[in-house]
């Protein structure tokens, strides 16, 4: 009975092909787009995941409440760690880990280079592979960095080093020219789906601020991890955290409060408030929107099957009815058509797994994510392929197979099954209208999401970011006197237009806000940010100012240079007013001598921050050098070589400020082309169903057609008639996904400070759009339909 | 077999009720070849309709050996139709999709026999009716007469008590038309099977033996035939 039944599935697939295609074409893709998304949803889901006592595992986080709202730092206190470990005796375990950068060089071995590279390190304490189970190829996890000058390596450092990971156990490595740390351990790779990505780890006490006590001072860079004794449940904590915070953070007031929380292992990738080492954090309200837009893709491919079975249900009930007078029960039919549907299905997915492969490395290069789709590494893949299979059969075919297999034989045999039999009209219209309503939400956020971010891309910030980058320089004492020589060297490189030594570039995500006084008085409104550079600092990133004038040449007599934002927020009416006010910020006390126009210092998410710069007399590390646009590629060469010659034991690193810049806009630039290339699929999806069901009513209705032809209307009349309940249909999509897109759209743009206004046009343009291609799909059909000589549909009457 | 008591069918539109069939009360043993004739509109299809159960009479009881069917459940119904009833239809109705000898066999499948014996009886049809040649043919590769030939095949595969024929040879030429009838007069002779047709012609009548005629959904005669 299967094998028959299949035959006959095939057989009638290969009957109507057109139809068999679109519905094959429509659901590959919407499945491809649902594995896309459903493999990279398990990617994100997976992340430290493979821990054994993951469930025990916190992070100990900062928090601040200020007047001004709330802050949070993944970095904690250095003390904390030893704090935590005396007054809570519900951990088990406690370490603290650092991250740092530094320059690790081999030493030379016989017959191989000697490498030197600059690489981010880690100092954790012993304890710490007592909290996270690595797999260890070589060394015993609960000895390795017990002493100081231990340092321990996982496998693809441990085999770039020495050439070989079994022989790096015993060997030295020296850090930043002068600690020679011996290898006690080699930890297998960890996956990229990792919160912490080590590559090295140093014993904690070689960290040169472990002794640091002050508990003010927070950076990100010094996370803390507890594992919470088995049994316990971490709110039985909470009693003695509040104890914990009260004693240490005895500074905090009413309004201004510091406090600390434990934060899950497993939540760690998903709050992006307080980040992590890996740098990767996934919000879970995007993950939800993913799979939205993935259920919403499916559900669309599976209407255009649903509308195409039932109109075609028609042409299959005279062998409903034959079969039923035969003997068949009505599950039996539905069993037949269920399985022709996941027949439909299985080819479908099979073209989505081709698909999948094809689109794969587009996308783990717009997410810069190794997601796999190997079923042997992740049965889970598998499993959800089955599901998908038999999810879109359930979904797409059962309605039609219900409807079929409901035909009374009495009619069906007779033809008398009318297309209003096969669910109605009206369904397949309503259908019809929530597919297009979902179709014109996309075009019509992905038309403002667009134009949001060209408005990002070309505001003008304030100030010049074009054509400078920025080069790193070692601070080190022996190295900074070096320091001036180098910038008046680079003066020289042709190309070269300006130089300026700076911490931070205008716009950074890199932000330090202080609170401060004027003339003496403490101002607790709100906190200022810093920023340090000298004076060329103005002429290379082009701030332009308003008052005064900019930092006094010398790097002895300091001085401020505020912007507009810091004298509205401290209501000084004029600027002229604010010159020669005493600013304090920390222990730097200087004279306000300058007022500079505002320029966007963060992100055009966020409002202008209250800002101060001064040259200070702080360590630069970073030296800004602003470059002839036409000669960019050679001065570069030219700087490189420059600073490999001055700092010949460091290692260079530069960046353009242009492309720091575009990372604040990662996750915009990832949901644009997100958006682009969904809101194209489901057009796609939508526009071949439509074209189906067209086919469909001009096929059922080529006889009216005729009769109408006959008695004297024109093509034209013809084809209007055909085309009007689509046109209507698209139409009320329209007017139904108006406020679902305005609403969306509003939410997502209350997200930027800097915003463009909600207007008409992206609505109006979604209608054109839609109404044009739903004209020319349905028209290209209609027409040929009104064409046809009526004498060939007549005849056979 | 078969006992039809006041059997009464309508339409009621707006109100107004117009007949299709009224108290038409007769019985139908089993190896009767009966019949069923009359003009266009006096309630043929209908009454051959309810006998095969794809309509409900709206009044009136019908008893099929000797159990009540009208209402009957769509188990029972089915139960009916795999074991005890054969149709054959005017425009033949074989599955379009099928071979002549997967369509020969469906019913058999329905019926749930083994697959040995399903293909000794397809065997045996096609032999019967001389189409072993054409077993993988598709309808539309065979001619009208061919096409009601594996019609019936298809309806005797499942060895029916009873053969409902609707017109039969409506779309055939008269010389297939004849072999037709011999062929349902043999059937009826040497395999007992009871046969109900409705027809206009009246040579295909003279094949049975037992003629109804229906007139405005009466019936107006019941005339045996006499050989």
């Amino acid at each position: 009975m299967f094998k028959l039944n299949f035959k006959i599935a095939l057989r009638n697939l290969w009957k109507y092909k057109t139809y068999t295609f679109i519905n094959i074409a429509g659901l590959a893709i919407g499945m491809a787009s649902c594995i896309l998304i459903f493999i990279f949803i398990r990617y994100e889901l997976s992340f430290d995941d493979q821990f054994v006592k993951k469930d025990r595992i916190y992070r100990v986080v900062s928090n601040w409440t200020e007047i001004s709202g709330t802050d949070a730092s993944q970095g904690v206190p250095v003390p904390l760690a030893k704090a935590m470990r005396n007054d809570f005796p519900q951990l088990e375990k406690v370490a603290a880990i650092q991250s740092a950068h530094g320059i690790i060089s081999t030493t030379k071995h016989a017959g191989r280079p000697m490498i030197k590279e600059a690489i981010g390190v880690f100092y954790a304490e012993p304890d710490f592979f007592g909290i996270f189970n690595y797999t260890w190829l070589a060394g015993n996890p609960d000895q390795v960095l017990n002493e100081p000058n231990t340092v321990v390596l996982c496998e693809e450092k441990a085999t770039q080093y020495f050439g070989d990971w079994r022989k790096a156990v015993g060997q030295t490595l020296r850090f930043q020219h002068e600690t020679e740390l011996r290898v006690t351990g080699v930890f297998k790779d960890q996956g990229e789906n990792n919160s912490l990505n080590l590559p090295m780890v140093i014993s904690y006490a070689n960290y040169p601020g472990r002794k640091e006590d002050s508990w003010s001072h927070v950076a990100s860079s010094s996370e803390c991890y507890v594992l919470l004794k088995d049994g316990l449940h971490i709110d039985e904590l909470q009693g003695v955290l509040a104890a914990f915070n009260t004693k240490y953070h005895a500074k905090n007031t009413l309004t201004i409060r510091e406090y600390n929380t434990f934060q899950p292992l497993k939540e760690i990738h998903y709050d992006s408030r307080y980040g992590n080492f890996a740098g990767k954090t996934m919000e879970r309200k995007q993950i939800y929107g993913l799979s939205v837009i993935g259920i919403f893709l499916l559900l669309t491919a599976c209407i255009n099957f649903i509308n195409l079975a039932t109109a075609q249900a028609v042409n299959r009930s005279k062998e409903v009815g034959i079969r039923k007078v035969m003997g068949s029960g009505r599950k039996q039919l539905v069993l037949q058509f269920l399985g022709e549907t996941l027949t439909i299905s299985t080819a479908a997915l099979l073209i989505a797994c081709v698909l999948t492969e094809m689109a794969l490395p587009y996308m783990q290069n717009l997410f810069s994510e190794n997601i796999s789709f190997s079923m042997l590494e992740h049965p889970v893949i598998f499993v959800f392929l089955v599901g998908l299979v038999f999810l879109v059969s359930a979904l797409a075919g059962f309605y039609p197979a219900l409807i079929m297999s409901g035909f009374s034989p009495a009619l069906a045999i007779k033809n008398k099954v009318s297309s209003a039999a096969g669910g109605g009209m009206g369904l397949r219209r309503i259908l019809v209208v929530f597919q297009f309503t979902i179709t014109v939400v996309l075009i019509i956020c992905t038309l403002m999401i667009l134009k949001q971010m060209n408005y990002i891309r070309q505001k003008p910030l304030g100030f010049n970011p074009n054509a400078v980058a920025l080069v790193n320089i070692p601070a080190d004492s022996l190295n900074r006197l070096k320091q001036h020589n180098f910038k008046d060297r680079l003066l020289t490189i042709p190309g070269v237009k300006e130089v300026s030594f700076c911490d931070t570039p205008p716009s950074s995500g890199m932000v330090a806000e202080n609170r401060f006084s004027v003339n003496g008085i403490p101002v607790k409104d709100f906190q200022v940010r810093v920023m340090h550079g000298d004076r060329s600092y103005f002429e290379t990133f082009g701030l332009k100012m308003i008052a005064g004038q900019i930092l006094p040449k010398s790097d002895t007599a300091n001085a401020w240079v505020v912007n507009q934002t810091f004298l509205k927020k401290m209501n000084i009416a004029s600027p002229e007013l604010a010159l020669g006010k005493l600013l304090k910020v920390g222990d730097q006390n200087f004279r306000i001598v300058g007022v500079m126009k505002d320029f966007n210092d963060k992100s055009l998410h966020e409002e202008i921050s209250p800002l101060a710069i001064s040259s200070g007399q702080v360590e630069y590390y970073n030296v800004a050098v602003k470059m002839d646009q036409a000669k960019m590629v050679e001065s570069m060469k030219a700087v490189e070589h420059l600073w490999n010659s001055t700092f010949p034991d460091e290692v260079y690193d530069a960046m353009f400020v242009n492309d720091d810049l575009n990372h604040y806009y990662q996750t915009e630039i990832v949901m644009e082309t997100l958006f682009k290339n969904f809101s194209m699929i489901i057009i796609f999806i939508s526009f071949i169903g439509l074209f189906g069901l067209i086919s469909f009513v001009a096929s059922q209705r080529t006889r009216e057609v005729a009769i109408r032809k006959v008695l004297g209307a024109t093509n034209l009349e013809l084809v209007r008639l055909l085309n009007g309940s689509f046109l209507l249909m698209v139409f009320l999509a329209n007017l139904l996904a108006w406020p679902i897109a305005y609403l969306f759209i509003n939410r997502w743009l209350a997200g930027y400070a800097y915003r463009i206004n909600v207007s008409i046009w992206p609505f109006a343009i979604a209608m054109v759009v839609s109404m044009g291609i739903t004209l020319i799909t349905v028209s290209f059909r209609s027409f040929k339909a009104a064409k046809t000589n009526p004498i060939d549909a007549l005849k056979y009457e | 077999m078969i006992q039809l008591q006041n059997i009464e069918k309508y339409y009621a539109n707006k109100g107004v009720k117009s007949y299709i069939l009224r108290h038409v009360s007769t019985t139908i043993q089993q190896g009767e070849f009966v019949s069923i004739m009359g003009p266009s509109g006096a309630g043929k299809s209908t009454l051959l309709n309810i006998l095969g159960m794809l309509e409900e009479p709206t009044y009136g009881t019908y008893e099929f050996m000797g159990e009540n069917v009208v209402s009957l459940n769509e188990r029972k119904r089915i139960e009916l139709y795999r074991n005890h009833i054969g149709f054959v239809f005017q425009a033949y109705h074989l599955i379009d999709e099928m071979t002549v000898a997967e369509n020969i066999e469906a019913p058999l499948l329905y019926k749930k026999v083994g697959s040995a014996e399903r293909k000794s009886r397809v065997a045996e049809m096609l032999d019967r009716f001389n189409m072993v040649a054409k077993r993988d043919l598709f309808p539309n590769q065979l001619s009208g007469g061919q096409q009601q030939l594996v019609g019936i095949a298809r309806a005797l595969a499942a060895q029916p008590l009873i053969i409902l024929a609707d017109e039969p040879t409506g779309n055939l030429q008269s010389a297939q038309a004849l072999q037709i009838m011999e062929l349902f007069r043999k059937l009826n002779e040497e395999e007992n099977i009871t046969i109900i047709q409705v027809t206009h012609s009246e040579i295909n009548a003279g094949y049975g033996n037992r003629i109804l005629h229906l007139l405005d959904g009466v019936i107006s005669e019941d005339l045996q035939v006499v050989v």
